[in-house]
């Protein structure tokens, strides 16, 4: 029955489709190519990720559990206006890299490390796991400070403005102790100051000195012995430097999921005006909260998605792929030769409820899936999806058959490590290659990442989108678990317009995350949200990009600011194929 | 007739309430009356009522496939997997030497696995096999072997599974070309068998196997649809076929039916 509604839908939505109305910016385009050129190394930006190497009896096993760590986050930290990376490292004492870009002062793109400079390198050691990084402006004065999140305690470094950053975790208040392997920056409250919730894969118990070795999942579809999300409210007094933070996961409501979470994502899915959560989890079901408006979340998995689901949710990415003015979620699972998951690509219907999509528009298998991030790639106007994959490859041996002895031995204790097989030096759903999906407009996506030069197949984890060039094209960082990262230019021809914008918040959080844009062009409505992290293991450019295609000017642009304030912008035609900035209550300003 | 066909016999002729002897004594009695209850309960629409009615009938006679076959449909429809696998784990333990109930015990983790997680998925149909195993080391039938060996079709190829379907599968045919006349549920071994080929890359050898079924069974679509088609196209239909996340069609009424 369901798979008939879904039909249906399908059938509808193409009806209403605008593509099929032939309205919007390139909207039956004849598709230019996209292209993309790996400049990681020309640019010094390729980074080798290191996983941490655990030591003792369990090493091989453990090492196995926690492979991911290698991630991205873009932002401009110096303010400059142009991107910088910062890319993590996870094998202790090995420094994680603040990659500078010298776009802005040399006019040419490249970057330079200066982590150790900035006093932003350390975080890996003996007891700790770098995972995770992001760009938030936590005291709301310009100057983005730098959230890393570990297996362990997190630091936040709080940036000075002057290129240098200081330690002050625990002045903050972020001493607990988790297995965090997501973090996300947002305003659950609208109060104006940016919040944060860590997804935490294991139970907070310290993995490098195991008192108990039964810690892994309890069952390996409906696992609830993870460590679900921990969210802590910004209580930063307004023009303090002096950043605070207090847990509030219980009193949020968030406490009950107790899964094994890879991803954590936010935006406005119902569109109040109010941040929502969708909270991928591996070994079992994913959840929905929703924001009550009053500080609380509820939980609308069931209703919403039909379900509870037994998959290995490793992402979350939100866009409006088709365009009718609600945010859709898009979700990697696996899905490879022993196991036939199928991603989720949640069509978000407007009324509370969604529905998978993802078998419909052919973005169901990117193999053992890690970060997929929307992005308008080609600047048609349709937000294309960008997909990395691999757990690990390594020798020719292939540990899923020596896995399987164990899964079906009659009451194995998952939970105990010491019932896992070591991998050693075999491969595991390794090689494979990369998948992008151009969006066509009609509720359908081509696969194309061998067209576009971005099919490599190295152990994928993190994504980072934003034009680093400042050309108004979508360049692509992607690290790799013990490999090395790479960056795509992206250097697809065609003249299709563009406009980006810089949004800073006054009223609202400086970093405007939460904000959406709605801009209006040739009949055809293009949303955007701020978000602050979305996607496993990298945070994109808080920057909106929107593509134009053949359309060279804009009917309107609307922004509604997490303080509620909605601005409309009436002078719209110096926008296009320009980097704007705009200011809460002001308009444009740069 | 071999004897797993004569006990077949005897079971479908007790089933269909042809031969309700006195020799049938007690038991039977208890058996029928059971079974027409159930039935009744799932002809008014409450299959939830006649599980335990069928787990009656079954505990009164372990071996008979129609009541155990009816009880399966009810509990797919009630999702009552984990009560099933329950039932056939005590009743098996109290008949260890019923080879149909072991069948019947295999078949009902096979019937929970699309409603299961795909890890999940890999475990029972593990589970299944070892009890398809367990009802051939009884008895060597043509459904059992037929299944166990179709079973091993469903696994991915990195297992190495298929050879074991191929040896299961060619002994399957052997029992159903000993019949006088081919019985219209023997197809099935035939597309099976050249689905084993094909998985085990002999492509000619699966071409050859579904041309002499076809010739046995003319009318049969998913023959003349395989044979239809080569290459990737075959690939693809063939993977279709065997999709784990799809229900496995393990209703065994078309041993007694459409004869």
């Amino acid at each position: 029955m369901r798979g008939v509604r879904r039909a249906l839908l399908v059938a509808l939505l193409l009806l209403q489709s605008p593509a099929v109305r032939a309205q919007g910016p390139s909207a039956s385009p004849p598709s230019p190519p996209i292209r993309f050129e790996e400049i990681g190394a020309a640019v010094g930006a390729r980074m080798q990720h290191h996983t941490h190497k655990f030591k003792g009896k369990y090493a091989d096993v453990l090492g196995m559990f926690t492979s991911g760590g290698a991630a991205v986050a873009v932002g401009d930290y110096d303010g400059d206006g142009d991107e910088d990376l910062f890319v993590t490292d996870s094998d202790a004492g090995r420094p994680n890299h603040l990659l500078r870009n010298q776009l802005a002062e040399t006019g040419k793109l490249g970057f330079v490390d200066v982590a150790k400079e900035a006093g932003v390198a350390g975080g890996n050691d003996e007891r700790t796991i770098v995972s995770d990084a992001l760009w938030f402006d936590a005291d709301n004065d310009g100057h983005p400070d730098l959230l890393i999140a570990r297996f362990g305690t997190p630091i936040l470094y709080r940036n000075l403005g002057n290129g240098k950053f200081e330690d002050v975790s625990v002045k903050a208040g972020l001493t607990k102790f988790g297995n965090s392997i997501a973090v996300i920056a947002f305003d659950y409250d609208n109060d104006g100051r940016l919040d944060l919730l860590f997804g935490n894969y294991f139970k907070p118990v310290n993995l490098i000195d195991l008192p108990d070795t039964h810690v892994l999942p309890n069952n390996l579809d409906d696992a609830v012995n993870g460590g679900g999300v921990t969210l802590w409210r910004n209580v930063t007094a307004p023009g303090s430097h002096d950043i605070r933070f207090v847990e509030v996961t219980e009193k949020a409501g968030l406490a009950k999921h107790t899964g094994w979470t890879l991803d954590v994502g936010h935006g406005d899915l119902n569109n109040d005006g109010w941040q929502d959560l969708y909270i991928a989890a591996d070994y079992g079901t994913d959840r929905l909260f929703i924001n009550n408006r009053d500080g609380t979340f509820r939980d609308a998995t069931k209703e919403a998605l039909g379900g509870l689901d037994t998959k290995k949710g490793m992402n979350v990415d939100m866009a409006d792929f088709d365009r009718d003015g609600w945010l859709d979620v898009y979700v990697t699972n696996i899905t490879d030769e022993y196991m036939k998951e199928c991603n989720m690509l949640w069509h978000n219907n407007g009324d509370g409820t969604f529905t998978d999509l993802s078998k419909e528009t052919g973005t169901c298998n990117t193999l053992w899936g890690w970060a997929a991030k929307f992005g308008d790639f080609d600047n048609d106007g349709w937000e294309d999806l960008f997909a990395v994959d691999g757990l690990r490859s390594a020798g020719k041996e292939n540990y899923i058959p020596v896995l399987l002895e164990m899964i079906i031995k009659p009451g194995v204790d998952f939970t105990d490590v010491a019932s896992w097989p070591a991998i050693g030096n075999m491969s595991w759903s390794g090689l494979q290659k990369k998948k992008l999906f151009r969006n066509l407009g009609t509720l359908a996506f081509k696969e194309m990442a061998a067209e576009a030069g971005v099919d490599n197949d190295r152990d994928g984890r993190g994504i980072g989108l934003g034009d680093f060039d400042n050309d108004g094209r979508l360049d692509i960082y992607q690290t790799n678990a013990d490999q090395e990262s790479l960056l795509y230019r992206n250097v697809s021809p065609g003249t299709a317009h563009w406009l980006e914008l810089k949004l800073i918040g006054t009223k609202s959080n400086r970093d405007a995350i939460g904000a959406r844009a709605t801009l209006k062009i040739g009949g055809a409505t293009l949303i955007r949200e701020v978000n602050g992290g979305n996607g496993y293991a990298g945070q994109s450019s808080k920057r909106l990009h929107f593509g134009l295609g053949t359309a060279a000017k804009i009917d309107s642009l609307e922004i509604r600011w997490p303080s509620g304030l909605v601005e409309k912008l009436e002078t719209v035609s110096g926008l296009v194929d320009h980097i704007t900035t705009i200011k809460e209550g002001s308009g444009v300003v740069k | 007739m071999t004897e797993g066909l004569r006990r077949l016999a005897i079971l479908l002729v007790l089933a269909a309430g042809l031969a309700m002897s006195e020799a049938a004594g007690a038991a039977g009695v208890a058996r029928a009356t059971a079974y027409e209850d159930a039935m009744k309960a799932v002809a008014a629409g409450n299959h939830a009522a006649a599980l335990p009615l069928f787990e009656s009938a079954l505990a009164a006679d372990p071996d008979d496939l129609k009541s155990a076959n009816e009880y399966r449909k009810a509990v797919i429809r009630t999702k009552e997997y984990d009560r099933a696998i329950a039932f056939f784990d005590k009743l098996t333990a109290q008949h260890p030497q019923a080879a149909y109930a072991w069948l019947n015990f295999g078949y009902t983790y096979v019937d929970k696995i699309p409603d299961a997680g795909s890890i999940t998925q890999v475990i029972l149909a593990n589970n299944a096999l070892t009890n398809f195993s367990k009802s051939i080391e009884l008895k060597k039938t043509w459904i059992a072997l037929f299944t166990r060996g179709n079973s091993y079709l469903y696994w991915p190829k990195i297992f190495g599974r298929a050879p074991l379907g191929v040896a299961d599968l060619e002994a399957a045919v052997a029992i159903s070309q000993k019949e006088p006349k081919p019985r219209s549920v023997h197809v099935r071994a035939w597309i099976a068998l050249g689905d084993a080929y094909w998985k085990t890359e002999q492509p000619e050898k699966a071409k050859s196997t579904w041309r002499e079924g076809l010739k046995l069974f003319p009318n049969n679509l998913e023959l003349k649809a395989r044979l239809a088609r080569d290459g990737d196209d075959l690939e693809k239909y063939i993977y279709d076929q065997l999709d784990p996340n799809k229900r496995v069609d393990t209703n065994l009424a078309p041993l007694w039916e459409g004869e």
